[in-house]
């Protein structure tokens, strides 16, 4: 039955994406929200909004009863669980079935089955799906881990058995940093998802991250290509494209395969993705499967020409997805950045603040998807993400050059901004050719770090001079070009002489 | 008027006398123009034209956005300048330090002790912001001092964590 009113237990840009998608849908959305977001953008946008707690993630975002009862007192018959939080929690997903109310999503047995790091990497080897050499166990003895290390070879690679997105991830190169790298991944791993289980795999030098988009109804299961997310720093993914150019037709129709049978291999329904590290030599390993929809779903929306938030809810409500059976082909080249409040002259670390102004780019192949807006605080509470801009093109270089023109536009004023890099990167050549992998940010920290040229330094020098010299008021501002604004000097005239009394 | 401006550790001289601007000795043509309502300036500049936003003053300076990055610009008259070359802040003994917290956070483990040896770089402790946990590394060579803080403490930003003295000369 096609749904009516959906619950989204998320915040930020991506319940406004989901909002968004409800609307076109014409299904209602309700919103719930924490004292911190109650005035924010996805809160306004949705149709009901309902307030589950305080600003801590534990005590609102991240609590199933809550929602449970939110999406019940608010008469909703679906739960979109976005991404993060607890989107990839199965228990979650059993307590929304339980309740009696639609899970967007795979089934809790699916996300359970990928959800496991070690069982899915089994499952999937079971399944024929190329996996990257490694212990399929939890490791919680350090001996026992020496021993699978040494039979790797080092580095090999920490991972949490529960994770995602780089927490409790750590690369060891030699066997004394082994034990440490252990216990760190296993108390980021339980801070960030209440597991501290972690396990080893062989560590491959410098492959690219090339991930592939499934879509599953009661029908079919079909891939809509790959998004390569090379550009990552301590495993965050900056940005991200569809198509990669590392991949022709021939490998598309391989790895998308692969990804369809791992998805099969769970019982899959709804929109999912499979990561893929790609090896220079051409050879492909299974890394993980996002039971959601993820960050950079618009770059594939954007060569697709597929609405991947309308087809999730499509598929949940019991309708059959709008894709076209056969070979799909991407449709031009599309680009995201990830706009983030880390500040580049602070060593990324993250930045806070009230957004006091927003210059949005705009103008052909232009999209933005944000959670923030002018008032919006920034805080720590939260996901660095602010906004992701989305631009497109016939081919990667206009697509580079369509987000050079974007992120000239952009302006955000109130917080910190990791844009100096975008804008970098956008002009490097190494990037401009496509020579990218995993490893591309750690051999290029210059990007990440804020430069100051002679041009700037003139720039900067002159402007601050000169806004000095309006603020004594030896000077007077003219608000536009040629026309001099005597009443505002006159105003400073008469504020200097008060206070000079 | 005559103005000493600091960017970035880099001192420029700077005399606005109306629409004259003097660069270090070397005259520019330059004009500001801002837009009512919005933060944002427009600098002309030798014929270019370049958007920047003001975020901010306060008495470290102006706030500037420029191509994207956020810029502290230190702009001060001759006399101020003069004066704060008086108080002049004594840089820190080579080798010695103060570690602040850049952001506030929560300390979740200490990694050396009073008394301990550390080199350039060695991680002091590490801090979590954001749920991800941040290394703050030692600026210098030296000894750790004391630390001013605990396992568990939430800090602000600013706030002083760790103080190292330089090395004992042996």
């Amino acid at each position: 039955m096609p749904l009516q009113r959906v619950l989204i237990a998320n915040r930020g840009e991506i319940a406004l994406r989901i909002v968004r998608a409800c609307r076109d849908e014409g299904i209602a959305s309700v919103a719930v929200h924490s004292d911190a977001d109650a005035r924010a953008p996805f809160v306004r946008a949705a149709d009901l909004a309902v307030r589950i707690g305080p600003a801590a993630p534990a005590e609102s975002y991240l609590r199933i009863e809550t929602l449970i009862e939110a999406a019940h007192a608010s008469g909703a018959d679906a739960v979109h669980p976005g991404y993060g939080f607890l989107a990839e929690r199965a228990a979650f997903a059993r307590a929304v079935e339980e309740a009696g109310l639609v899970w967007i999503g795979p089934p809790s047995s699916a996300i359970e089955a990928m959800g496991d790091k070690t069982s899915a990497r089994r499952l999937m080897a079971a399944a024929g799906v190329p996996i990257v050499p490694g212990a399929v166990a939890a490791m919680t003895d350090p001996e026992e881990a020496r021993a699978m290390a040494e039979q790797l070879g080092y580095p090999v690679l920490v991972k949490a058995a529960a994770g995602g997105g780089g927490k409790g991830m750590r690369v060891v190169h030699a066997p004394g940093d082994l034990a440490e790298a252990l216990r760190a991944a296993a108390r980021e791993a339980q801070k960030a998802f209440g597991d501290d289980a972690v396990y080893l795999e062989k560590f491959i030098e410098a492959p690219r991250h090339v991930e592939i988009q499934i879509l599953a109804d009661a029908r079919r299961t079909v891939h809509l290509g790959e998004r390569e997310c090379s550009i990552q720093r301590r495993h965050q993914k900056l940005v991200e494209e569809a198509p990669s150019i590392a991949v022709d037709a021939a490998l598309r129709e391989r790895m998308g395969a692969a990804a369809v049978a791992a998805a099969a291999a769970v019982g899959y329904r709804g929109a999912g993705t499979c990561e893929f590290l790609l090896a220079a030599d051409g050879a492909f390993y299974f890394l993980e499967m996002n039971t959601r929809i993820q960050v950079e779903h618009p770059v594939t929306e954007l060569v697709h020409g597929v609405d991947l938030v309308r087809e999730q809810l499509r598929i949940a409500g019991g309708e059959t997805m709008q894709v076209p059976d056969g070979v799909r082909h991407p449709n031009g080249w599309a680009i995201e950045c990830r706009i983030t409040s880390e500040d580049p002259a602070n060593g990324l670390l993250p930045s806070t603040g009230t957004i006091t102004w927003m210059s949005v780019p705009s103008g052909p192949h232009v999209r933005w998807d944000a959670g923030i807006e002018v008032g919006s605080e920034v805080t720590l509470h939260y996901d660095s993400m602010l906004a992701k801009l989305i631009v497109s093109g016939e081919t990667r270089t206009a697509a580079i050059e369509a987000m050079r023109r974007a992120l000239d536009e952009l302006v955000i004023v109130g917080v910190a901004t990791n844009l100096p890099f975008h804008r970098a990167l956008m002009r490097d050549p190494d990037f401009i050719r496509g020579e990218i992998d995993i490893q591309f940010l750690e051999r290029r920290p210059d990007l990440l770090e804020a430069a100051t040229d002679e041009d700037s330094l003139l720039r900067l020098a002159v402007t601050a001079a000169l806004l000095e010299d309006e603020r004594r008021g030896s000077r007077r501002i003219s608000s536009l070009p040629g026309q001099a604004a005597a009443s505002v000097s006159r105003w400073r005239e008469v504020a200097r002489t008060d206070g000079h009394r | 008027m005559k103005y000493f401006v600091t960017v970035a550790g880099r001192e420029v001289e700077v005399i606005v006398d109306g629409d004259q601007v003097t660069v270090d000795g070397r005259q520019v043509a330059a004009h500001l123009v801002h837009f009512p309502g919005t933060p944002l300036v427009q600098l002309s500049l030798e014929g270019r034209r370049y958007p920047l936003a003001v975020a901010g003053r306060d008495d470290d300076g102006w706030r500037l956005v420029d191509h994207g990055a956020v810029r502290e610009v230190n702009a001060v008259d001759e006399r101020t300048r003069h004066i704060r070359s008086l108080v002049g802040q004594v840089s820190g003994v080579a080798g010695g330090g103060v570690v602040k917290a850049p952001m506030p956070g929560m300390v979740v483990k200490l990694l050396v002790e009073v008394g301990q040896r550390v080199a350039a770089g060695d991680g002091l402790l590490l801090l979590e912001a954001m749920k991800m946990e941040n290394e703050l590394k030692a600026p210098g060579d030296g000894v750790v001092e004391s630390i001013s803080t605990t396992v568990g403490q939430a800090v602000e930003k600013g706030e002083v964590l760790v103080r190292l003295a330089a090395l004992p000369s042996d």
